[in-house]
């Protein structure tokens, strides 16, 4: 086990931040902490990370207990703030030889060290850079050097990409992929959903401080009764639509989003075509169709009765 | 060392900044030792007045040596011997001081009956004052020729006089309590020192620690397998580093302006003494830094206390010309100090207990400034630790 939480309770004042907040990590794993801003995710970080006091729990890692000056356990760790945390007046190069050189004190090999890690987020062309001068994108890119130089063995991910273009995105995305395959374990905190689901091999839905889900993505979203959404576009919407598609077999729930028709469906075969049929049978024109399996957000929005980008 | 090696790199980017108040003392150190001369406080220059000597006696030999020694010390205008003409040229400043010889001067003199000079003076003239001492000074020894040498001729007491008088003698001074002007050029250098030394201190020490004061990067430092304390270590040492390296530059070329002096003991106290100071400038540097948050606050803090500090205390404009009111509320900062320290050092040749002693209180008092800044920001800082957790 590599992160074992249990019954973890931070408090601020009246607030509850994390109410009996349970966690675990496996060896090799890419944990995914989704949840809304503000459901406990930075802050159950920070509690793990020994940066913030709570009032309850236990936290372990590696298999022993976590402490501010758990040093031995903190020298196996890196982390990615959700903030860049770098030094304004250091270069790339510098920057990331000062993070690399609070945990590995030989010089060569600390050489060798920062080098690959500028190498592994592409910012070798910036080394002399200082960050004032690269893009929003290239300056989180520094921040995952600066984190992962000295190669630890967990690596914690506080929303890396945040404001960031898709393309960097992806490359943040695909770079945590491949520390993953080097042996690292990860807990990647994320309100994105896509990325989530894109990253992480295992899934806790956190709200409210409380762990409201858990397990892979397929696991969560056998949780939920929808096994399909079907958006058909429909030129005169109206109320005797919906009814009639309402009363067909398998259709849990029927709406209109504008002239967009979604009809969210049981487990059955044939759902879309079942809903064009009728739609054709009653003269009802229709124009674009999709079909998509349940996301994380429709997990979230079973589960909650609300979005994830609420 | 990564702190310590970064404290560095940090102040090398803010380097031009800092610079700017290093060159600018460099170069009133230079103005102050290329212009200027302290000649009028260590020797002394006679000087010529202007006066007027009217003779309503017969042209003897008396008066004319009179005239004649008179016109040895001083410039004789020639007036019209009207009223009206000698109080104008009075009151004009043509002359300082009118001496007439009423008629039978001359033979009330030899028969040594009493006589009057007249004088028409300025008031409150020191020039009148050295006017009557010369006069008397002739007139004397004219009676004294008089009254010992009975066969003498009158040309013969005229020449004796003009001898004696020409006689001069070599007068040192020696002050055992003062020596005011010798270290009155270099102490300015020293007091000046204090501004520039004061804003470099902010400047840097600010500089540094506004970044490691950052919430994030303290928190990622924090994640990091590193003691808090030794980063608080590698950051004092990094602290006393610049200050030691700030105070170096500035003092090292006090030994290239005023090489003689230096290597004295008033050199020596003068470098003790700011050496002092920089301490405690660079404590209330660290009080700073704990309390303003970004750049533009910095350099602010920097012109203000600095400027603000060193204004009322006497760097710029010396203590005796200051108020009272005004030095009573600079006597709350630790330049107020370090700048009295200087004026008894400068005056100090004698460096016995009794004269140390009240430099090195000025010196402690500097020092309780600096163990106060600290108190203060390790107070704030721990209030700021609280509320972070």
């Amino acid at each position: 086990m590599v992160i074992k939480v249990e019954n973890l309770v931070k408090r601020y004042g009246d607030l509850i931040a994390l109410d009996h907040f349970n966690m675990e990590l496996h060896e090799g794993e890419v944990l995914g902490l989704l949840g809304p801003n503000g459901s406990g995710k930075t802050t159950a970080i920070n509690c793990i990370l020994s940066l913030l006091k709570y009032d309850k729990g236990n936290i372990e890692i590696f298999g022993k207990p976590m402490s501010p000056d758990a040093y031995d356990i903190k020298r196996d760790i890196g982390i990615i703030m959700q903030n860049v945390a770098v030094f304004e007046e250091l270069t790339v190069y510098e920057n990331t030889d000062y993070f690399c050189g609070l945990y590995v004190t030989d010089k060569k090999k600390r050489r060798a060290l920062v080098d690959e890690a500028i190498e592994f987020v592409g910012l070798k062309d910036f080394k002399k850079f200082y960050p004032k001068k690269l893009s929003g994108g290239l300056l989180r890119r520094l921040n995952i050097a600066c984190g992962i130089a000295h190669k630890p063995k967990l690596i914690i991910l506080d929303e890396p990409t945040v404001a960031v273009d898709p393309q960097s995105r992806n490359n943040i995305l695909e770079g945590i992929l491949r520390l993953n395959k080097e042996g690292a374990s990860i807990v990647y905190t994320s309100h994105y959903m896509e990325e989530v689901e894109q990253i992480c091999s295992r899934i806790i839905i956190m709200d409210k401080g409380k762990t409201i889900a858990a397990g892979t993505k397929d696991e969560l979203k056998s949780m939920i009764k929808a096994v399909e959404k079907v958006t058909v576009e429909v030129y005169q919407p109206n109320e005797g639509v919906l009814t009639g598609i309402r009363s067909l077999n398998n259709v849990i729930s029927a709406e209109f989003d504008g002239e967009m028709l979604v009809v969210k469906c049981g487990k059955g075969s044939h759902n879309l075509m079942m809903i064009l049929e009728h739609l054709k049978a009653n003269d009802i024109l229709f124009g674009k169709v999709y079909s998509e399996p349940p996301t994380l957000n429709d997990v979230f929005l079973e589960i909650t009765g609300k979005e994830l980008r609420d | 060392m990564q702190v310590y090696k970064a404290f560095f790199k940090i102040i090398k980017k803010n380097l031009i900044e800092i610079s700017i108040y290093l060159l600018v003392f460099l170069f009133f150190a230079i103005l102050m030792t290329t212009t200027g001369s302290d000649r009028q406080n260590i020797g002394f220059e006679e000087t010529k007045k202007n006066i007027a000597f009217i003779n309503n006696d017969k042209e003897s030999e008396i008066v004319a040596g009179l005239r004649d020694y008179l016109s040895e010390k001083a410039n004789i205008v020639e007036i019209e011997d009207d009223a009206e003409k000698l109080q104008d040229a009075l009151f004009y400043r043509k002359v300082e001081y009118i001496v007439r010889v009423p008629a039978g001067f001359s033979d009330d003199f030899l028969s040594g009956k009493e006589f009057q000079l007249e004088k028409t003076t300025v008031p409150n003239s020191t020039a009148a004052i050295y006017m009557d001492s010369l006069i008397n000074k002739y007139l004397n020894t004219a009676s004294i020729y008089l009254k010992y040498s009975d066969s003498a001729s009158q040309d013969e007491i005229i020449k004796n006089i003009k001898k004696d008088l020409e006689a001069h003698t070599q007068v040192t001074v020696n002050s055992f309590n003062t020596k005011k002007a010798n270290g009155q050029k270099y102490m300015y250098y020293f007091n000046y020192m204090a501004y520039s030394l004061f804003s470099v201190m902010i400047l840097g020490v600010c500089a540094v620690m506004i970044v490691y004061n950052k919430t994030d990067l303290k928190r990622r430092n924090h994640c990091a397998p590193i003691k808090t304390r030794n980063i608080n270590l590698q950051l004092l040492f990094g602290n006393l580093s610049f200050a030691l390296i700030a105070w170096a530059l500035m003092v090292s070329t006090s030994f290239i302006f005023y090489p003689k002096q230096m290597f004295s003991l008033n050199g020596l106290l003068f470098l003790l003494n700011s050496l002092v100071a920089s301490v405690t400038f660079l404590s209330i540097s660290f009080l700073i830094s704990n309390i303003i948050k970004s750049k533009n606050a910095m350099s602010a803090a920097a012109n203000v206390v600095s400027l603000g500090f060193c204004f009322i205390s006497g760097v710029f404009v010396p203590q005796e010309m200051l108020g009272e009111t005004v030095l009573n509320i600079a006597s709350f900062t630790p330049t107020y100090w370090y700048i009295k320290a200087n004026i008894r050092i400068a005056e100090t040749v004698e460096f016995s207990m009794k004269h140390l002693k009240p430099i090195f209180t000025d010196m402690l008092i500097v020092l309780a400034f600096a163990l106060a800044s600290v108190t203060v920001a390790l107070v704030i800082m721990k209030q700021k630790r609280t509320s972070e957790a």
